[in-house]
């Protein structure tokens, strides 16, 4: 590093410095900090290599087997590891039994076309190709790969981890060699088609029923957190921090907190131990209908007790800070839980929160957890900011920040919808009712046709008329105002101009519900 | 001023809680707040210094700009007639967060010589030309205020009225103000006229010129270039980039109503060598930065923002660290200081003392006698530690004087192999022994060919050096570079003598023929060449070795004197985490090899797999890897639960499969959503059950 640094150093002066020798010096740079740890940035940023389907199920079945060879290689010391030993002389017997229930699953994601050129012999394998092949053109590499993977997957019952994880690791080999050799050809590769290779499975035909919040909730709570003691030892590393963290917010720094794992718990603590007697703010950054206004708000009406409403956030703003600056007895810690969050990571809110953190008598601590939060500022606002970073990896799940979220698997708005749908009809007209069931039928009929636009006004009247629901298009308009206003429909228009109309909820909601009503009906 | 007072209390109540075990926190804190304000006034000053041409400047063509105004000749009508706005180009350079300093400084300078009516306009706070005469009239309006807040009952009847904000609206506001202060009472007027001019201009600061929408700024100076004849405007536009600017933002009928005048700021880097000739190589601060740290900042610098402030800030932290994690920086004090800190120090303080590696280092080369003294006695010890910190004081003066002469001869040779800073200089002088560098070698080589003239104006300024500098050991050696600079004289002399001899010589050759000429140059050369040494060159000799002499008796690391970890800052990792850190490279290794941050056996792995007893997430994660940019949650899902069950290995029974079945899901959810927060996949409408992958290949 000296001598490389010695010579940039010397180059500086001169002329501009090439993009290269900043890129190394970044990655150089990043490399040396960390725990020690040796990440160079080539590795955290590299472009994206074309993969293939099954190596998911490859590592996972990798990894499933670890545990085996790390017994073999003889860490006995280690209690756990004792422990695991009778485990390890069972496993074999017990990894097939697993490997076996799972083997069908296994095999399904490989693609069609390679299972027919395998000829696959059994008869209900074929029976279950279901894959959605769209990339027209593979190398020969990625057969080759396959059919790899393939007889390892296929032959699990014979087989240990042994052979399963010697093709992956020459093919791992080969790959990076390739990736060292033209990595832009790759990328390109990569990017070029369009589709994607992924298996067609979706979760309802897993059988497996969604979790809601509470239930995931508690489902969580009974699973015990691994490596609780080291997780706290890691906590009690950074709250004997707490002491420094005053002493630079006290000497005009704001502090930021990044790292692995939810920060919560180490502000509250935090706010708990140190703050006890000053005032303070805590933010949830991470509710969802967090507002930079909100923000302001609560620090005029609860910290400066004034009452009043203000033209703008700017104006919110500058009213605060000549408060702050009239009266430097005046002091106001902070806490923002997820700076990063969807809510206030916009320009402007980062903005005014920038210039609310250059008070010298407002202390700002808060954390960031996304992975591209620092690109949220520029120069400007970091200077504003002043920030001291603190690494507080916690490894904490993230429980509070992620409840929220409309996470994909859990079933968020299901239950409510169903119920405020039937609430909204009990409430309408009988012929209300029927128009509304027309356009879910419509809907569900049409459930498979992913590019569904929805059902255009005029044949919409069409098929009202017909019912005999409506007799004017003015009725029908009156009624739908009515649905658009308890959010029952969603209007929009088309390309060519026509208003659509859509039941913006799920088709298994919609369908529990038509069940409903005709169970009434 | 109490209040600040309670709050430094409060602050020291921080500083001592971790060390409990020292007394001398509080006297560290006192001197660490006392030593930062010096460094923070320092650093203003050369702020102001620094600034001082450019503003005088800016002033002066202030005062030229409307001069004509004054004086409401028709003249001045006539002139204006061209509806020019007098305008003043300020190139600042890329550094933008350093702007706001110089600014407020320039206000300053302006509302004290030429005109309380001055407004600073942010790109922000107009996006409008609506918001851009609002935020112009509000400020206008209250200097106003500011300036006599006796009359201002009218004044806030129009703020409160909330006034259309128009151009006629302002100059009727400008005639209103002026008129006033010309039937002032002659007492006021003495006051004001003697700073301002009975008509001062109006002055709009524009801070950052390119951020600006062009409309608006079109729009503002086209209406205002229609009032110039009635409000005396003048536009100060902030750029970063080029002055070019202007003319790409600003089409030719709207720039054509500008009269601009070009001023262009001291560039950043200068700033900053500034800065460090004046905080770092100087014997006035106790405390001094080491050569890694030193880097670091520069670094930082150079790579990443251009900003003189920012680097001030990284200097700040690096005294509050110092003082904060440094029990004996109490001695990192001015040396008059000294004799009393070190008398009253604690035993405990002693025991740290003894603890330093450097002053180990110094006990093992002592006599046994002494050794032991050093080792039990306090107070033969506290002398000893006065001595040495003495020692290291004069170290540091004479280092200082030292450097710069080395630095005057090496930043002329060509190709600097030295660097062509100071600063650079001082980093290979900090590092080590710089005498033992390549480099060094290489330097003095081309030392020893410079050319007379040069050798003396550098010798020349060596002298001046050696005299300006407080060191008291450079008598001689001030002595001894005046006689190399009359040596050089006489020896000028002497070859002038020679000169005219040779030239009588050359009348004498000069109706030889082409032949004789070749044959005496070629036997001139010959014995040029034979010749051993000139006396010019045996002296050039001499200078430079006894440069050399200096630089390894003077420039000695600093890492190799007792004592120096007292005022030497050198943990660059801790100020490298703080100021430019990397969060992704943080999560990078978290997620790859929890090992580093959860230090259980069972996490621990080789190479670039990780266990499968890792956190949930991070099994995830590594999975997800394996994908392309789409990833199917249903395969996701089963592989994860291979991986988890294989873990749990068979006592996950038939029996209560289901149960743990819906843990593992449970899990396998929250782990999908934290990654989700972390912002690696995103749910995807694409196909159905799937998410989409939000990053690049390996991370």
């Amino acid at each position: 590093m000296s001598q490389a640094g010695r010579r940039e150093r010397g180059a500086l002066e001169v002329k501009f410095v090439p993009d290269e020798q900043v890129l190394k010096h970044i990655a150089e740079d990043s490399g040396s900090m960390g725990n020690g740890s040796s990440v160079s940035g080539g590795e955290v940023y590299s472009f994206q290599t074309p993969k293939r389907s099954s190596k998911m199920v490859e590592l996972a079945s990798e990894l499933a087997q670890t545990p085996g060879q790390i017994v073999a290689a003889g860490h006995s010391e280690c209690p756990e590891k004792t422990a695991k030993t009778p485990q390890s002389s069972k496993r074999p017997s017990s990894n097939k039994v697993q490997q076996r229930s799972k083997k069908k699953e296994f095999v399904s994601t490989t693609p069609y076309r390679l299972r027919k050129r395998l000829a696959a012999p059994d008869p209900d394998l074929e029976s279950e190709s279901e894959y959605s092949a769209s990339c027209s053109e593979e190398d020969e590499d990625d057969q080759k790969e396959g059919s790899a993977g393939l007889s390892g997957q296929k032959t699990p019952a014979k087989t240990k981890a042994a052979s399963v994880s010697p093709p992956r690791n020459t093919l791992a080999k080969k790959v990076k060699e390739d990736k060292m050799s033209n990595l832009v050809e790759e990328y390109f590769e990569a990017h070029s088609s369009s589709k994607v290779l992924t298996s067609d499975r979706t979760l309802q035909k897993l059988q497996k029923r969604r979790l809601n919040q509470q239930t995931l909730h508690d489902l969580l709570k009974k699973a015990p957190l691994a490596y609780a003691a080291e997780i706290k030892e890691l906590n009690q590393q950074h709250e004997s921090l707490f002491s420094k963290w005053m002493l630079h917010l006290h000497w005009g720094f704001n502090i930021v907190l990044y790292g692995l794992g939810s920060k919560r718990d180490l502000l509250e603590k935090f706010r708990t131990s140190v703050l006890q007697d000053s005032i303070h703010l805590v933010v949830n950054g991470y509710f969802p209908s967090i507002t930079v206004r909100s923000i302001l708000n609560s620090i005029t009406e609860e910290v400066l007790d004034h009452t009043g409403t203000f033209h703008s956030p700017l104006d919110h703003l500058e009213f605060i800070i000549k408060r702050f600056k009239e009266d430097s007895s005046l002091e106001l810690y902070v806490l923002i839980h997820n700076l990063d969050s969807q809510m206030l990571r916009g320009e402007r809110s980062q903005q005014i929160l920038a210039q609310l953190s250059s008070l010298p008598n407002i202390y700002l601590i808060a954390s960031i957890d996304h992975i591209n939060a620092p690109l949220m500022w520029d120069q400007a606002k970091l200077s504003l900011y002043n920030w001291l970073w603190y690494e507080t990896t916690t490894f904490s799940p993230y429980a509070e920040e992620t409840s929220y979220e409309n996470s994909l698997l859990v079933q968020q708005s299901g239950s409510l919808a169903l119920s405020s749908l039937t609430h909204v009809l009990r409430s309408l007209t009988p012929n209300a009712r029927g128009i509304f069931r027309l356009l879910a039928r419509y809907q569900l009929e049409h459930k498979d046709n992913p590019s569904y636009p929805g059902l255009s006004f005029q044949d919409f009247y069409q098929q009202c008329r017909e019912a005999f629901l409506v007799n004017s298009d003015l009725t029908l308009r009156a009624q739908l105002t009515e649905f658009r206003d308890h959010k029952l429909i969603r209007t929009k228009r088309g390309g060519d101009g026509v208003e659509y109309l859509l039941i913006p909820v799920d088709d298994s909601t919609l369908t529990d519900f038509l069940e409903k009503e005709d169970e009434d009906a | 001023s109490p209040k600040k007072r309670k709050l430094s209390q409060k602050t020291v109540n921080y500083f001592r809680e971790r060390n409990n075990a020292s007394e001398d926190t509080d006297l560290r804190f006192v001197t660490c707040q006392s030593l930062w304000n010096q460094i923070k006034s320092e650093t203003e000053q050369i702020q102001e210094d620094l600034n001082k041409q450019l503003f005088d400047n800016l002033v002066s063509f202030l005062r030229r700009s409307h001069s004509e105004f004054q004086e409401k000749t028709t003249e001045w009508t006539c002139q204006m007639k061209s509806r020019e706005i007098p305008t003043a180009a300020l190139v600042l350079g890329v550094n933008v967060t350093d702007h706001d300093l110089t600014f407020r400084s320039l206000s300053e300078v302006l509302q004290n010589s030429i005109t309380p009516y001055i407004a600073l306009l942010e790109a922000k706070d107009c996006p409008g030309i609506k918001n851009l005469m609002q935020k112009l009239m509000g400020q206008l309006m209250n200097c106003y205020v500011d300036a006599d807040s006796l009359e201002d009952e009218d004044h806030v009847q129009v703020s409160q009225n909330r006034i259309r904000c128009s151009m006629t609206s302002i100059i009727s506001w400008y005639q209103n103000i002026t008129k006033k202060t010309d039937s002032e009472t002659p007492s006021k007027k003495r006051t004001s006229s003697s700073r301002h001019w009975q008509s001062p201009p109006v002055v709009v600061i524009f801070k950052d010129m390119e951020s600006f929408t062009t409309k608006v700024l079109q729009d503002f100076i086209v209406i205002s270039s229609q009032h110039i004849h009635e409000l005396p405007l003048v536009l100060v536009f902030g750029i970063a980039t080029s002055p070019m600017i202007i003319h790409s933002l600003l089409p030719h009928s709207v720039s054509s109503l500008l009269c601009i005048e070009l001023f262009q700021s001291l560039s950043c880097k200068e700033h900053l060598s500034t800065i460090i000739d004046k905080l770092l190589l100087t014997a006035q601060f106790p405390f001094k930065l080491g050569e890694k740290v030193l880097q670091v900042l520069i670094n930082i610098f150079l790579y990443h923002d251009f900003s003189v402030q920012n680097f001030i800030k990284g200097f700040q932290l690096c005294i509050v660290e110092h003082f904060y994690s440094q029990p004996l920086s109490v001695l990192c004090c001015p040396l008059v200081d000294t004799k009393k800190r070190v008398n009253s120090l604690s035993h405990d303080q002693c025991e740290n003392i003894r603890r330093l590696p450097s002053f180990r280092r110094y006990v093992e080369n002592q006599v046994s006698e002494k050794q032991i003294l050093l080792l039990t006695a306090d107070n033969f010890l506290k002398e000893i530690t006065q001595k040495l910190l003495e020692d290291l004081h004069v170290y540091h003066e004479n280092y200082v004087s030292v450097l710069r002469c080395l630095h005057v001869f090496t930043s002329s040779l060509p190709k600097y192999p030295l660097g062509k800073q100071i600063r650079e200089l001082h980093c290979s002088c900090l590092e080590n022994r710089v005498w033992e560098t390549e480099e060094y070698e290489s330097s003095l080589q081309l030392a020893r060919m410079l050319n007379k003239s040069d050798l003396v104006t550098m010798l020349q300024q060596c002298v001046e050096i050696f005299v300006s500098s407080s060191g008291k050991e450079f008598d001689k050696t001030i002595e001894k570079l005046k006689e190399f600079l009359t040596q050089f004289q006489e020896l000028e002399e002497a070859f002038q003598e020679q000169d005219g001899s040779v030239s009588a010589q050359k009348e004498l050759q000069k109706k030889t023929d082409l032949y004789h000429l070749q044959k005496t140059l070629l036997e001139l050369k010959e014995s040029r060449r034979s010749k051993k040494l000139t006396k010019f060159e045996m002296l050039r000799f001499e200078v430079v070795d006894y440069i050399d002499s200096l630089v390894r008796t003077y420039l000695v690391p600093a890492d190799h004197k007792t004592l120096h970890e007292i005022m030497y800052f050198n943990t660059a990792s801790v100020l490298r985490g703080h100021l430019n850190a990397a969060p992704r490279v943080a999560l990078h290794t978290a997620l790859n090899n929890p090992y580093c941050y959860l230090k259980n056996q069972a996490l621990k792995s080789d190479g670039g797999n990780i266990s499968n007893k890792a956190p949930d997430i991070c099994i995830v994660y590594k999975l997800h890897l394996e994908c392309g940019r789409l990833i199917n949650l249903v395969d996701w899902l089963e592989a994860f639960a291979t991986v988890v069950t294989a873990v749990e290995g068979p006592n996950a029974d038939a029996a209560s499969s289901d149960q743990v079945d819906d843990i593992i899901h449970a899990r396998f959810i929250r782990a999908v959503s934290e990654l989700e927060l972390l912002g690696f996949i995103k749910p995807s409408k694409q196909k159905t059950d799937h998410v989409a992958r939000l990053t690049w290949g390996g991370c």
